[in-house]
């Protein structure tokens, strides 16, 4: 398996504290991970790490054998996001957020034709329907939406952005037992609708030990550091339940 | 040994009503100095209001003087929002990271706004005047030069308090800052733009009249010449179509502000603003050629003489400076207890829906006599002082302060003062426990912001009222003392930059701004 990202010898300090310390990871194509940690354990820092949005204070990350600083915007479009407070467009309406995804792609007259109404209504309908939305919201504002509502939009929105990498932080809080299972399929690409692209690698921070079974691999953090890196068939309950110690 | 002092704790719905208490010498004032026959001025004034003059001639003169009003401050209304709009963006400390604008760019627009800001429209005027004669495009550029810095600034802080997140999170899935601008900035400035952009409007207009009555066309000129001949019932007259012309434009404003209209599809919304704005600004161009006002005339440059080091010296030690100042700001305090006090007190007391709408009206109607007007006619009824200008420009600033509470409180919840009322208490204790305190937070930063606007007006009244350093400013301008006008102009800036500083810090004190968890990139 060939590498998507490499995190080396990553630290994130301030004066007063230590976010993580000295973190390793390589993240191959096909990988799908889940990342473990109690509340404060450093899982949020690291993701925002690998996917560009916090500089660490040491270290490196590279992406596609290129520091990701250095990369040019399009590569780092590569890599998905789906972050905990979800940061839709709350004034846009479901279709406009979908289509969101695809503002990488697009021209700056796409943007334009995307905020009067109906634009790709096809592609949005697709993204909308592989999360288990009703194509009936698709001209509804976001904000009156639910929160599991909101969420599935933002995986839509993810789906559309055609990536290579989803980083997401803790997309299954606050979720219905039904609904977590529904997400988990569709961020792990097994509720494959192949018109879509899914994403072939993932990492994912959750709360949720007994679902790792789902993954092929997991990462567990305690203050900062990995304590836990193998393959889910190799890692120890034991050590799993200390992380929550 | 002495006990330590108890901290005063004064809750803020009493520091809403509190400044009223300048009421009382501006009362005392005004009231020792009426004149013979002053009372009998104030009664023709209040009784020419149901009889305005029906003259063929009057209705007429005053029609062309509001086109002309309004058109001057349609244009300028337009320019500046265009203008304040981009200068926003960039002098935002939330964007420039977004859009690649350096922070010392940033910064840098951010101070040179503060100088055309602080100087207010009248100077500006008076002072354009002065160099190129009676020229229409000065009332224009007179409001365009502060009102784009005052939007800019508005737009920019209002922008800092946004929830950026979802701009930020665009930015990692397009490599195109103008796509993270449209779709994620443009629907968070729709809102602002429909309210405060309309709202800015309303102070065109105004600003409009106001450079009218100092000689620069239009309804404010009409207003002044007719109050001078004391012909109250033919400026009642400009009142009245003034007056249904802002209660028209409120009411379309109104539409366009409707959170329903421009949320259901933010795009043809926005090509509706924008088209607005295109056409809104070439009607009054075409429409001020039509009643024979042309804005393209050739220039008359008057060039003065400014000046050697000996003539400035003896302007600065000439002047009052001291009296001068302590004017102005006594000025802007009382002007500034009436216009925060007044309101919560007249809504407490007048609760009812009719009474309600009436001090609608009433609101209305004291944001349409400009305080310079308002000043003449006091000083038709009471000897000049600085309570005269106070309370002209008080009633100003109530009625901006006034709408403004009462459209929040209109707003608010009722869930609160239903629960206090039904623990048997009297409305007007109900209402200031369960409606007041709620807005008082609010209502008490806006105040501070409007102390700051009220100092920058003191210009215009004491020009008029006899007080303070626009009364020396107009004085210096008509004797050509160049060094003088310079000065006073340099000390009122100064004094408005400092006020300004006070009121931003009183803000922040008031309103916690919120923050990021973490500074992202």
């Amino acid at each position: 398996m060939s590498n998507l990202i490499e995190v080396k010898n990553v630290s994130l300090k301030s004066r007063t504290s230590t976010r993580i310390e000295n973190i390793n990871i390589t993240i191959n194509i096909g990988d799908h991970i889940a990342l473990l940690g109690k509340s404060s354990a450093g899982k949020t820092t690291l993701l925002n790490i690998i996917n560009g949005s916090l500089r660490p204070t040491t270290g490196e990350v590279i992406l596609y054998g290129k520091d990701i600083s250095e990369c040019s915007n399009k590569t780092k479009q590569k890599i998905g996001s789906l972050w905990q407070d979800l940061r839709l467009v709350e004034e846009l309406t479901v279709g406009q957020n979908i289509n969101c995804g695809a503002l990488g792609r697009r021209s700056v007259g796409w943007a334009i034709a995307n905020l009067f109404g109906q634009i790709d209504y096809h592609e949005c309908a697709q993204c909308l329907s592989a999360v288990g939305l009703s194509n009936n919201i698709i001209n509804s504002n976001v904000e009156k939406l639910s929160s599991g509502e909101k969420k599935r939009v933002a995986i839509a929105r993810l789906l559309r952005q055609e990536c290579d990498l989803i980083v997401a932080d803790e997309p299954l809080s606050n979720l219905d037992p039904t609904l977590i299972t529904t997400i988990l399929k569709i961020l792990l690409g097994e509720q494959h609708d192949h018109s879509l692209s899914i994403a072939p690698t993932s990492i994912i921070s959750l709360h949720r030990p007994e679902l790792i079974d789902k993954f092929n691999r997991v990462i567990g953090l305690k203050e900062g550091n990995i304590v836990i890196d193998s393959d889910t068939k190799n890692a120890s309950k034991i050590e799993i339940s200390k992380l929550y110690c | 040994m002495l006990k330590p002092l108890r901290k005063i704790n004064i809750s803020k719905v009493i520091l809403t009503i509190l400044p009223i208490i300048t009421i009382i010498p501006v009362f005392i004032q005004c009231v020792n100095g009426l004149h013979i026959g002053g009372i009998n001025t104030l009664i023709n004034f209040i009784l020419s209001a149901f009889q305005p003059s029906l003259d063929k001639n009057v209705i007429e003169s005053s029609w062309i003087g509001l086109q002309i009003t309004l058109c001057f401050a349609i244009i300028s209304w337009v320019i500046s929002i265009t203008v304040g709009l981009v200068l926003a963006i960039f002098s935002s400390n939330s964007l420039n990271e977004i859009i690649g604008v350096p922070e010392i760019i940033t910064n840098i627009i951010r101070r040179i706004l503060t100088l055309p800001r602080a100087t207010h429209e009248l100077i500006w005027g008076l002072l354009f005047l002065q160099i190129f004669g009676l020229a229409p495009w000065i009332a224009i550029v007179a409001i365009v030069i502060p009102h784009s810095a005052l939007i800019a600034r508005v737009i920019s802080d209002q922008i800092d308090k946004l929830d950026l997140k979802s701009l930020i999170s665009l930015k990692y899935i397009t490599p195109s800052k103008m796509q993270v601008l449209i779709t994620a900035l443009l629907p968070k400035l729709i809102p602002i733009l429909a309210t405060y952009g309309s709202y800015r409007l309303e102070c065109a207009i105004r600003g409009a009249t106001l450079l009218g009555i100092f000689g620069l066309g239009g309804i404010g000129t009409e207003m002044q010449l007719s109050i001078l001949s004391l012909k109250f019932n033919e400026m009642w007259t400009s009142i009245w179509i003034l007056f249904f012309a802002i209660y028209l434009f409120e009411k379309a404003l109104k539409y366009l502000q409707n959170p329903r209209f421009y949320f259901q599809n933010i795009g043809i919304f926005s090509l509706i603003y924008l088209l607005f704005l295109v056409i809104a600004l070439a009607t009054s161009i075409f429409w001020l050629n039509v009643v024979g006002i042309n804005l393209f005339a050739a220039l008359n440059i008057h060039l003065f003489n400014i000046s050697n080091s000996t003539n400035m010296l003896i302007a600065i030690t000439s002047l009052p400076w001291f009296k001068l100042i302590f004017e102005t700001i006594l000025l802007m305090l009382l002007a500034s207890g009436i216009a925060i006090g007044l309101p919560p007190i007249l809504l407490m007391i007048f609760q009812a829906r009719y009474s309600g709408k009436i001090l609608s009206i009433f609101w209305i109607f004291c944001r349409l006599i400009p305080p310079p007007l308002t000043t003449i006619l006091l000083l038709l009824c009471t000897n000049p002082s600085i309570s005269v200008g106070a309370l002209a420009l008080g009633i100003q600033n109530m009625g901006v302060l006034g709408r403004l509470l009462k459209q929040n409180i209109d707003n608010q919840n009722t869930s609160y003062f239903d629960v206090i009322k039904s623990t048997g208490t009297n409305s007007q204790l109900a209402w200031l426990y369960g409606k007041m305190s709620h807005q008082s937070n609010s209502y008490l930063s806006y105040s501070l912001y409007r102390t700051d606007v009220i100092l920058r007006e003191t210009i215009a009244v004491g020009a008029v009222g006899g007080v303070g350093l626009g009364w020396q400013l107009r004085e210096s301008l008509s004797s050509f003392a160049m060094e003088e006008v310079l000065l006073i102009t340099a000390t009122f800036i100064s004094i408005s930059l400092i006020g300004e500083m006070v009121s931003e810090k009183l803000q922040k004190r008031l309103l916690k701004k919120q923050g990021y968890d973490e500074v992202q990139i």
